[in-house]
């Protein structure tokens, strides 16, 4: 398991590749080693349409997140057109709703405008570096904190390992939101105690897939080979077992990068946000449940882009563990 | 080691746990919170502050020397009992089963957070059932014609679905759900279209498809689906079936995608197996090979996951509830958190690890009895 992309090389390497792929490769050395695997792992995933799109959209997302100062003014949120509230002029939809107000005005909101009068597409721009901002924290963090506590748990073993998964054992055993619910609730609402909240909820689940992987490395005979030149045991666990039992936690990573902003929004939707105005996806929608019936798009938008970005993290996580496991390929 | 020596040794390793828990829960809410917040769930708000403050030393949170009740909320030194003393005390009223009164309003004066919590937690429990077997039932399906398929076109819906179901803000999904069904699927009657549903709560009221006054019913078990059979009460049932339909579709699509890819992977790795090649040598129909050879031994996987989603779900579900004002434990988690009702959050915490660890223990040792290679 440790080189999953060595393994299918030699088992069905060259022959299927496509004859363009062989001529390109013909020109050049043949890559070896890492190398290698990297341009299998590429050549995998431009087999598998689901990957790409999830790509594209993950890529997209960090994109206009990182840009949204630059497309949208960074502090209109504040601002509040209580004249533009709850209003709809995009000619593209009819809502079918008679209760519908029309934006009046020669400028046209795409996506409506929210109860504060606010373009609702301006928000979920702005809403979107908080959001995967917040998400990346949360994981590595998570990452880091299980691939510390993990790897020494399965490294050292004994009377460690069985403290650090007793631990993680009570946290598994926790009503996950429930337990940031009491965080958010005893601390206040803010969005450092969010994220805290919402990483005491998480880590655990690094500890337990870093614990495992390292414990299947670490019974490898490289690592018996490794001892016997004598590395010592931080350079055999830090320099060879982890970058080999790696793959399985970036899967992870990806996947988590959805997952977490499920939670979070999901928290600020049940009204933990610190501040009611504040553009943040979850609270967009907590914004408009209470107009679901007479301005729909409040609600629908800011869920939709919740579902996008996450469904396209998902896609890229399944695509890359599709890739890195033999078993799952063709 | 003997498998019951496995479930005892388990079964200690609760109780140690649940201990932990508490202790969290308990400095997390009593370390930080005001001390009003110890003692609301103990005393009622027509006690003068000399009662409250004898309330407060019987209960042990209060130091006897402590001058007055505004001392006390104000900490003033000597006046705070250390928060492990507190633990103690708190432990033996909890273990005695004194959980005080309801903090949450809009519940009657006077109910005990136990009551509170036993009528809200059958609501819970059949959520998580429907949702469950619904899950399943769409689920095991998708999972098997995924991986018979593989890398066809059925494969690749059954994928997306279970990884849209992956990505689902339930909360959006709740809504998005009542939204159709109740604005734009309608039924014309009278003069008025009526929805096909109403938007939420435990019973419909007014909706196309439902008795608008479907009688009532004895409570036998607190279940309502439960209950209207036991009752005879046919258009209660009816009625009780549509209100749990929506959220627990929601509930089960959010669990969809763990369970189908399980399935499919282990339905992989079974069709590869030496014995399925000699089943199919033999001249076996297809079918039969699928479904009376390989599911059976790919089906245990699901089994275990299965055990953990019924456990989640059971331990409630705060967004779900909140989205469909379903009164369960978990909305009334949310409350409680909300209006600083400590108890309630003790008890549910506790309960839902107990719920946790105990269907953990439950699925291995069904697992260690239906595959004899699984050994303790």
């Amino acid at each position: 398991m440790s080189n999953p992309n060595n393994q299918e090389k030699s088992a069905q390497g060259t022959p299927k590749t496509t004859g363009e792929d062989r001529e390109k490769k013909g020109k050049k050395e043949q890559p070896t080693g890492r190398l290698a695997e990297i341009r299998f792992a590429l050549y995998l995933a431009r087999r598998n349409p689901l990957v790409i799109a999830g790509a594209a959209i993950s890529i997209i997302s960090i994109l206009l997140a990182a840009l949204s100062s630059l497309i949208v003014p960074p502090n209109i949120w504040e601002v509040s057109n209580l004249a533009m509230r709850l209003c709809w002029n995009n000619p593209l939809i009819n809502w079918h709703i008679s209760s519908v107000a029309t934006c009046s005005g020669a400028q046209v909101y795409p996506l409506g405008t929210d109860s504060y009068g606010r373009n609702l597409l301006q928000m979920i721009i702005l809403a979107l570096p908080l959001d995967l901002e917040t998400s990346f924290e949360i994981v590595s963090s998570a990452f880091l904190i299980g691939v510390v506590l993990g790897s020494a748990a399965a490294y050292i073993g004994g009377l460690v390992d069985e403290a650090i998964m007793r631990i993680t054992d009570i946290f598994f055993a926790f009503p996950g939101i429930v337990l940031a619910i009491v965080i958010l609730t005893v601390f206040g609402r803010t969005l450092p105690n969010l994220t805290i909240a919402v990483l005491v909820v998480w880590w655990p689940i690094y500890v337990r897939l870093v614990r495992s992987q390292v414990l299947s490395e670490k019974e490898k005979p490289y690592v018996e080979a490794l001892k016997s030149t004598g590395a010592s045991p931080i350079r055999i666990l830090y320099r060879h077992i982890l970058p080999n039992s790696i793959y399985p936690v970036l899967v992870q990573f990806t996947l988590d990068i959805g997952g977490v902003i499920l939670v979070f929004s999901g928290l600020m939707f049940l009204g933990f946000s610190p501040n009611p105005k504040l553009p943040e996806l979850g609270n967009l929608v907590s914004d408009g449940i209470q107009y679901v019936f007479t301005a729909p798009w409040l609600v629908i938008f800011p869920g939709l882009t919740i579902l996008l970005i996450s469904l396209g993290f998902n896609l890229l996580g399944d695509g890359i563990r599709d890739v890195l496991d033999p078993r799952l390929r063709r | 080691m003997k498998l019951y020596e496995y479930v005892i040794r388990r079964l200690i390793f609760m109780v140690f746990v649940l201990i932990a828990i508490s202790i969290i829960v308990f400095y997390l809410t009593r370390g930080t919170l005001p001390p009003a917040s110890a003692l609301a769930p103990y005393v009622t708000p027509k006690m003068t502050d000399a009662e409250k403050l004898g309330v407060a030393q019987s209960l042990g949170v209060a130091e006897l020397g402590c001058p007055s009740y505004s001392a006390y909320i104000a900490r003033a030194s000597g006046c705070i009992v250390p928060l492990y003393q507190q633990y103690f005390s708190w432990l033996r009223l909890a273990l005695t089963g004194n959980w005080g009164y309801s903090q949450i309003p809009g519940i009657a004066v006077g109910t005990t957070t136990w009551q509170l919590f036993a009528d809200r937690f059958p609501y819970t429990a059949e959520l998580a059932t429907v949702a469950v077997i619904l899950t399943v039932v769409l689920a095991i399906p998708m999972g098997i014609i995924s991986a018979t398929h593989n890398n066809k076109l059925p494969d690749h819906a059954s994928r997306i679905t279970a990884l849209a179901g992956y990505s689902m803000p339930l909360f959006w999904l709740g809504f998005i759900l009542q939204l159709v069904f109740v604005l734009y699927i309608t039924i014309p009657r009278g003069s008025e279209q009526i929805g096909l549903l109403q938007s939420s709560g435990t019973l419909y009221t007014q909706c196309a498809i439902c008795f608008s006054n479907p009688g009532s019913i004895t409570a036998y078990t607190g279940f309502p689906l439960i209950d209207s059979i036991a009752s005879g009460n046919a258009a209660y049932f009816w009625d009780s079936l549509l209100a749990i339909a929506l959220p627990a579709f929601t509930l089960s699509f959010g669990t969809l995608g763990a369970l189908t890819r399980v399935v499919r992977s282990s339905m992989m790795e079974c069709l590869r197996q030496d014995y399925i090649v000699l089943a199919r040598s033999k001249g076996l129909r297809e079918r039969t090979v699928v479904y009376r050879y390989a599911l059976r031994n790919a089906i245990l996987p699901a089994l275990t996951i299965t055990g953990y989603i019924a456990a989640a779900l059971l331990g409630g579900a705060v967004i779900v509830e909140d989205v469909f004002s379903w009164p369960g434990i978990g909305a009334a988690a949310l409350d409680a958190s909300l209006y600083l009702d400590v108890n309630f959050l003790e008890l549910y915490t506790l309960v839902a690890a107990v719920i946790i660890v105990v269907a953990n223990l439950v699925v291995d040792v069904l697992y260690a009895y239906l595959d004899p290679r699984v050994r303790y």
